[in-house]
């Protein structure tokens, strides 16, 4: 599904990823591990088309060229990423952005556009499912709303936009357990065989929830190991000095 | 200028069956302008918006004399849709209907020739040329303990009989005890290159409410300035909404005496500009008396050339203790092209207030934008959907839901 062939990054002079390679499969779950500045948000921001970096080598997604995409044109191709930090857009509600995106990508996809009762029922179900307070639906987008719940209105995008490929960027940090659990529940529910993803974490918590098929160390740009899910123990254990 | 003013002032006048006392304090006024001139960036008032400048490099010599002898017709499509209401139409400063159809006839008056306070009037150069030459000198009174049931739209229209040509449009509206008012301006022009200088004011007397929405939509080349005086008395209520968008030049000041315990006054607006275009609001709010509340919210957006200004001043007199005073302006600038004037004053002489002011100005924010793409949005739909965030949250400042409707349809917010 995703296929990363040498892919290297600069900001200005300064080298953010080096020969940086890694293919995910259709239904496949990758976890990637890595300490601060290892170039973790880097690569998301890279998957979803920021612009600002210097990049080369190849990214291929179901076989397209990815540079040769925009931003919102890989997210109608079916690329999601769960920002780190969801920014807060004033004067923008909830409801209507979700639905307009939503829109916005049936639409890129020829499929018909959802009409307001039928987005309410959607967004009312998965609301309920990750136990999001629908009454903040109704509010200015992530304006005021504490980390957790800006956490979970990404899981719940995510959720109503059905990607092929969800990138988890830090998902997890600043959530509690239960709401932890939570996003757990709403990715685990979205594992399908020809959903994937990509979970970039500090640690391993999440993944007790969410079981991953592969676990990738990311060091200095790199990924320096790869393995199971037991790798991520081994590092929760040893740390990222300790594994070499 | 001085010649061309001169002669006219002597054929406006000529027929007129003003009596010789009023013409005469016109030649005053007239008088005083020509000593005054048109006013420049020299002045304080004027150093961001040159205004002599700016008619000389875009108009050139102006013609101050209006021949308002025959009527116009009203081309019906001018009326706003979806909403009743009474009008008063000018078309080329000349007043062609007047019909407050929805109201009780023995509640409004409406009078010709008002005599304004001559003191009153003498507050700048502008002001004094309009004295010399509005041909008339409206005043609508709502009486006592009467609510209009409907707005009173009134709509400024031009067409292309005039060009550059100086028009003074005179309004006085004096709101009695216990009464209200909604009152639409909506600048409709077809003209080119003209200066249209309009005087507004408002007396609201005890309890009494108006709601001003000032519409400045349609593209044109005119350039224009409007002064707005109003003096408040006990537990009045004034709400001026400004939307400035469509003329190359707009200066709207607003002058407003709080003179009335726990009287307020609420001045929100968006400048929304492109291709050069420049417009100015400037506010002086004076908390004159006890328990007084004054809030302002300017927004602008800017492109293309395009410059606004915005000089927010609150006074607090030392008598005027528990002043609530507030004032923000924000604007967004797209282009380095655009450029954003602001000047925040407060002047208070009083120890126990709560006043606050704040002014910022900056792009949009990239990492906004690429959020929203992140979610299907191209760059343009993106952009369009933060700025209409951005001015959402002062649209949602106007009280009257027709009207918010209305202004959301102009500048194309959909919700």
């Amino acid at each position: 599904m995703l296929k990363i062939n040498n892919l290297n990054a600069k900001v200005g002079e300064k080298s953010i990823l080096n020969d940086f390679s890694l293919d995910i499969k259709p239904g496949e779950v990758h976890a990637i591990m890595g300490p601060n500045g290892s170039g973790k948000s880097t690569l998301s921001n890279i998957l979803s088309g920021k612009k600002g970096y210097d990049v080369s080598g190849e990214i291929k997604f179901e076989g397209i060229d990815l540079f040769s995409l925009e931003t919102e044109e890989r997210a109608h191709k079916g690329i999601f990423l769960a920002f780190q930090y969801p920014l807060e857009i004033p004067g923008v509600n909830t409801n209507i952005f979700l639905k307009t995106s939503l829109n916005a990508i049936r639409k890129a996809r020829g499929e018909n556009e959802l009409d307001a009762l039928e987005f309410l029922k959607l967004v009312k179900q998965k609301s309920k499912e990750l136990k999001f307070d629908e009454e903040k639906l109704n509010r200015q987008l992530n304006v005021g709303f504490s980390g957790g719940e800006k956490k979970k209105n990404e899981i719940l995008q995510m959720s109503i936009l059905n990607p092929k490929l969800s990138i988890l960027d830090e998902t997890d940090s600043g959530l509690d357990i239960d709401a932890l659990k939570t996003v757990a529940q709403g990715v685990n529910a979205l594992r399908k065989k020809n959903n994937s993803f990509l979970i970039i974490t500090h640690y391993q918590r999440l993944l007790d929830y969410i079981k991953p098929d592969h676990v990738h160390v990311l060091m200095n740009g790199k990924i320096t190991k790869s393995g199971g899910p037991d790798l991520a123990l081994e590092l929760e254990k040893k740390g990222y000095e300790g594994l070499n | 200028m001085e010649k061309q003013l001169i002669k006219d002032f002597e054929k406006s006048f000529k027929n007129s069956n003003l009596d010789s006392e009023k013409i005469n304090l016109k030649k005053e006024f007239l008088n005083k302008f020509i000593k005054e001139g048109l006013p420049g960036k020299n002045l304080e008032n004027w150093k961001f918006s040159d205004l002599s400048k700016i008619i000389k490099t875009e108009i050139g010599d102006l013609s101050f004399y209006n021949d308002i002898s025959s009527p116009n017709k009203i081309d019906p499509s001018i009326y706003l849709k979806g909403m009743e209401h009474n009008s008063i139409v000018f078309i080329n400063g000349r007043v062609e209907k007047i019909n407050l159809k929805f109201e009780e006839i023995d509640k409004v008056e409406i009078s010709e020739d008002f005599q304004s306070d001559k003191t009153s009037l003498d507050i700048n150069s502008l002001v004094n040329l309009n004295s010399a030459f509005a041909e008339k000198n409206f005043l609508l009174t709502v009486k006592e303990n009467y609510s209009f049931k409907k707005p009173l739209v009134v709509y400024h229209y031009t067409n292309k009989k005039i060009k550059s040509q100086n028009l003074n449009l005179r309004l006085n509206f004096e709101l009695e005890k216990n009464t209200s008012l909604k009152l639409i301006d909506v600048l409709d022009d077809f003209s080119e290159k003209n200066f249209i200088n309009t005087f507004y004011s408002f007396k609201l007397n005890e309890d009494a409410i108006l709601k001003n929405y000032k519409l400045d939509i349609k593209n044109n080349s005119n350039i224009k300035y409007s002064f707005t005086n109003f003096e408040q008395e006990k537990n009045s209520l004034s709400e001026t909404f400004i939307l400035s968008s469509g003329s190359d030049f707009n200066k709207n000041e607003i002058n407003c005496n709080l003179n009335g315990n726990y009287s307020s006054a609420f001045v929100n607006g968006i400048l929304s500009l492109n291709k050069k275009k420049h417009h100015e609001i400037r506010t002086n709010v004076n908390h004159l008396t006890e328990s007084t509340k004054s809030y302002q919210l300017i927004k602008s957006v800017l492109e293309n050339n395009a410059r606004a200004v915005y000089q927010g001043k609150i006074f607090v007199s030392s008598d005027a203790q528990k002043t609530d005073g507030y004032q923000l302006s924000k604007a967004i600038l797209l282009e380095d092209t655009t450029e954003f004037n602001a000047k925040p004053e407060l002047e208070i002489y009083a120890d126990d207030v709560k006043c606050s002011h704040g002014s910022a100005s900056g792009s949009l924010n990239e990492n906004s934008i690429f959020y929203i793409m992140s979610r299907g949005l191209n760059y343009k739909q993106a952009k369009e959907l933060l700025i209409n965030g951005f001015l959402l949250d002062v649209i949602n400042k106007i009280t009257d839901e027709d009207v918010k409707n209305l202004i959301k349809t102009m500048i194309g917010i959909k919700e």
